[in-house]
């Protein structure tokens, strides 16, 4: 890892797109000014760890186990919220295609 | 051999085999987080889980991820203007805790879904005002 020391005011680039700028320091808080292009996403890591927990913890949802939890919490969404339409879907129904 | 149908036959956790059409699909350039590898994806609607949706990996089948409207959870829910709502749609992805049953839903990093292109990317919102993981359901097990 890269080790730099930096007075307040003072900045660091990344390549040549990215500057990080210390704005000030704080009782053990530093603030950091961050520009960078749209394309390039900056984040608290903890958050993205976090997004990344709740991404994997999510991707192998047991149907089942998913449908019982909507009924047991008698989950119910109104129709008319749903922004979801448009996209193009593949419509399913298990007890159908089972009898 | 006779390429007639435009179909993929992929075989997913949730739902077994199908077949995909290429107007079903969604190219993820930088995939979800955490899971960058996987390119594209298929939005699928099972009766029993309505409204919610899957979001099932062609790349990796075993992967869906169960999906819902924002405004399903939060009526002012506003992701920012950086969005074009008229060709984008917002998914959030819901997770199940195995554990207690309960249920969140990640409002800080929606799927957004450009209908026109047929792309999705996963987004992380800038605003504090939105949790990775809201609790969507009032009761545990």
């Amino acid at each position: 890892m890269l080790v730099l020391s930096r007075k307040i005011g003072e900045v660091i680039t990344v390549g040549s797109q990215v500057k990080i700028t210390v704005l000030n320091y704080d009782r053990g808080v530093v603030r950091l000014g961050i520009d960078a292009p749209k394309s390039i996403p900056v984040h608290r890591k903890e958050v993205y760890d976090k997004i990344i927990e709740m991404n994997q913890q999510a991707a192998r949802t047991e149907f089942d186990a998913f449908k019982k939890a909507i009924s047991l919490n008698k989950l119910y969404f109104p129709e008319n919220k749903d922004s979801t339409k448009e996209i193009p879907t593949l419509f399913f129904s298990r007890n159908k295609s089972k009898n | 051999m006779e390429n007639l149908s435009t179909g993929r036959k992929i075989n997913t956790l949730q739902f077994g085999e199908f077949e995909v059409g290429e107007e079903h699909i969604f190219f993820f350039e930088s995939g979800i987080l955490g899971f960058e590898d996987l390119r594209e994806f298929v939005l699928v609607s099972e009766e029993e889980t309505v409204p919610f949706k899957w979001l099932i990996s062609l790349d990796m089948p075993d992967i869906g991820f169960p999906c819902l409207s924002p405004w399903h959870i939060d009526l002012t829910y506003d992701p920012g203007k950086e969005f074009d709502l008229e060709n984008e749609v917002l998914l959030i992805i819901v997770t199940l805790d195995d554990g207690n049953g309960q249920m969140t839903a990640n409002l800080k990093a929606p799927v957004v879904l450009d209908i026109k292109y047929q792309r999705g990317k996963q987004i992380i919102l800038t605003s504090d005002r939105y949790s990775p993981n809201f609790v969507i359901t009032k009761h545990r097990n």
